[in-house]
């Protein structure tokens, strides 16, 4: 090993450990949006918006199968959640999205018509 | 994410639980309550086989001591003492070796005993200003003596005492007594748990057992090498490389003194010294030296070291750098209370000293988690009593009032003023467990 390569090795190490700590430090992302662009993308992403009289008149009679899940951070739904519902933190990236794929599918089981509402 | 997945009937409700409970609907709480840490090291007087099991495990702890760079600058010194004795006959080897090994056991287990005796007092006596520099002075000594600076030898009286027949046996006990009192400061710091927990004891019997079978296992593999001097000789030269190991252990002990200066120093210098140590080890153990050895590994060695000075000084560095601010804390006041209650707010109050670990856990982990933060500056009113020092009477007082038995102890008050006897932490709390309990505090 040259010192050289020693050195753009150890340069290169040091920025990993630096990514790996941004990542742990950064804060989870909150989407602040108004109600068009929050329709816009039920639109695109092919679900349903629902409103909350419209949900607790669900939750009073949930229909077999039904399903609610807290999309939070673990903390917020330890703080107060509506009844029934199950925690699964997500956050609106990519990385999350990519890696939160099979636990999802695993939460939501393997029928696919059930109603499913997410908050 | 769900609808791509395959799933047909998926809805989402943007607003949520703010909109859930505007409309007067209830939420669900799980614990409100936080769940109290297990009480700490058992103080019950121990007996029959857990008293054998914990003494084996401390003869295990001893003789992986052995490991630290601490009992490295001893063995060289060994070896040269006990060379002497190579010519003699095994039964006299053996007397040298084991009066050697009580003369270690002995100078610690006086550490163990003197912190039975003194009780808790020990652990904040560690935290000394003064004790602490001298530990971290004689943790440079042996990192200089590592880098060839100075040689740890023996006095030649020591060593023409050891040639004459009894004057020898008492040579060797003092000669192990002697290097138990060198390394009981360098050995120390590691067996710190070790000693609270004997002091948590208060048994001076419990506390000579412990530190006795803790000497022992320190003093085995001395032994043996004492034992078998006359064939180490024969063993081969381990070559220049050994050179670049002794400037690594130097290395870590410079760390390790650095380290336990922490307390005294203000943060930003604690931080860039810490970090500097292992920048300066990666620069020194991986490129200026010029060591070279007949196995192909080495190079890799070393570069592996110097990559792990490297990280270790960005993990520091990146870590102060990525510290956001941190919770505003007030020194503790009657009045201070009184205006949290005038302006209905619940209280936090933290009762620290500089020398505890959870309490700094505490402080530079949780109490500097963005979310708590901010939750924490908006609804709370957070005062800090600082134990470090006894001797204040306010807070001897607060010490009495709230029953604080030791630190950390974090108290919650209600915004009524009263204390919620169910959520008191005493040990360190993730943020992410923490804050649940502050939400619903702050909702009551």
């Amino acid at each position: 090993m040259t010192r050289k390569g020693t050195l753009f090795l150890a340069l290169a190490v040091a920025a990993l450990t630096l990514g790996v700590l941004w990542h742990l430090h950064r804060l989870p992302v909150v989407k602040e949006a108004t109600m068009a662009e929050v329709q816009a993308e039920a639109a695109r992403g092919g679900y349903r918006l629902i409103g909350t009289e419209e949900l607790a008149k669900i939750c009073q009679q949930p229909p077999p199968g039904f399903l609610l899940v807290d999309t939070r951070q673990a903390w917020e739904y330890q703080s107060g959640y509506i009844e029934g519902a199950v925690n699964f933190p997500m956050e609106p990236t990519w990385w999350c999205r990519w890696r939160s794929e099979t636990p999802l599918a695993k939460l939501l089981g393997p029928d696919k018509s059930r109603l499913v509402v997410f908050y | 994410m769900a609808v791509k997945l395959g799933y047909k009937n998926v809805h989402r409700d943007p607003l949520g639980v703010p909109a859930w409970e505007a409309s007067g609907r209830k939420l669900c709480t799980e614990c409100a309550t936080l769940k109290r840490p297990a009480a700490g090291p058992l103080a019950g007087p121990l007996t029959g086989w857990t008293l054998v099991w914990t003494l084996l495990g401390v003869f295990a702890g001893g003789m992986a001591l052995n490991l630290t760079p601490c009992v490295y600058p001893i063995i060289p010194i060994t070896v040269s003492y006990f060379g002497g004795y190579c010519g003699a006959a095994k039964g006299r080897l053996l007397g040298h070796g084991l009066l050697y090994v009580a003369g270690l056991a002995v100078a610690n287990t006086a550490l163990g005993v003197m912190a039975a005796l003194t009780g808790s007092l020990m652990g904040s006596l560690l935290q000394n200003p003064l004790v602490l520099v001298a530990v971290a002075g004689v943790l440079v000594a042996f990192a200089a003596s590592l880098f060839g600076l100075w040689e740890l030898r023996l006095p030649s009286s020591l060593t023409q005492a050891a040639s004459r027949p009894y004057a020898g046996y008492f040579g060797s006990l003092f000669m192990g007594l002697t290097l138990g009192v060198v390394a009981a400061p360098c050995i120390g710091p590691f067996v710190l748990g070790l000693l609270t927990w004997v002091a948590s004891l208060g048994s001076v019997w419990l506390g000579f057992l412990v530190f006795f079978t803790l000497s022992l296992g320190l003093g085995l593999p001395l032994f043996f090498l004492a034992l078998f001097c006359g064939s180490l000789e024969k063993l081969p030269r381990s070559g220049e490389w050994m050179l670049w190991v002794r400037r690594l252990m130097g290395w870590v002990l410079l760390g390790m003194a650095a380290y336990f200066i922490r307390p005294l120093l203000p943060e930003t210098v604690r931080v860039f010294l810490l970090a500097g140590v292992a920048l300066a080890a990666a620069i020194h153990l991986g490129w200026l030296d010029r060591t070279t050895a007949a196995f192909r590994g080495f190079p890799w060695v070393k570069t592996a070291a110097a990559l792990v000075g490297v990280v270790i000084a960005t993990l520091l560095i990146g870590t102060w750098v990525l510290k956001g601010p941190g919770v505003t804390w007030q020194p503790y006041s009657d009045q201070a209370l009184a205006r949290a209650q005038a302006a209905q707010k619940p209280v936090i109050i933290d009762f620290y000293a500089t020398w505890c670990a959870p309490c700094r856990e505490l402080d530079e982990i949780t109490f500097h988690y963005p979310e708590l933060v901010k939750l924490l500056n908006r609804e709370f009113v957070a005062v800090k009593v600082d134990l470090t020092q006894k001797g204040n009477p306010l807070y001897e007082r607060l010490v009495q009032q709230y029953g604080v038995k030791g630190v950390p102890t974090v108290v919650f008050l209600d915004k009524t003023g009263r204390e919620r006897a169910d959520s008191r932490l005493v040990d360190y709390l993730p943020p992410e467990k923490l804050l649940p309990h502050l939400v619903v505090l702050s909702k009551e």
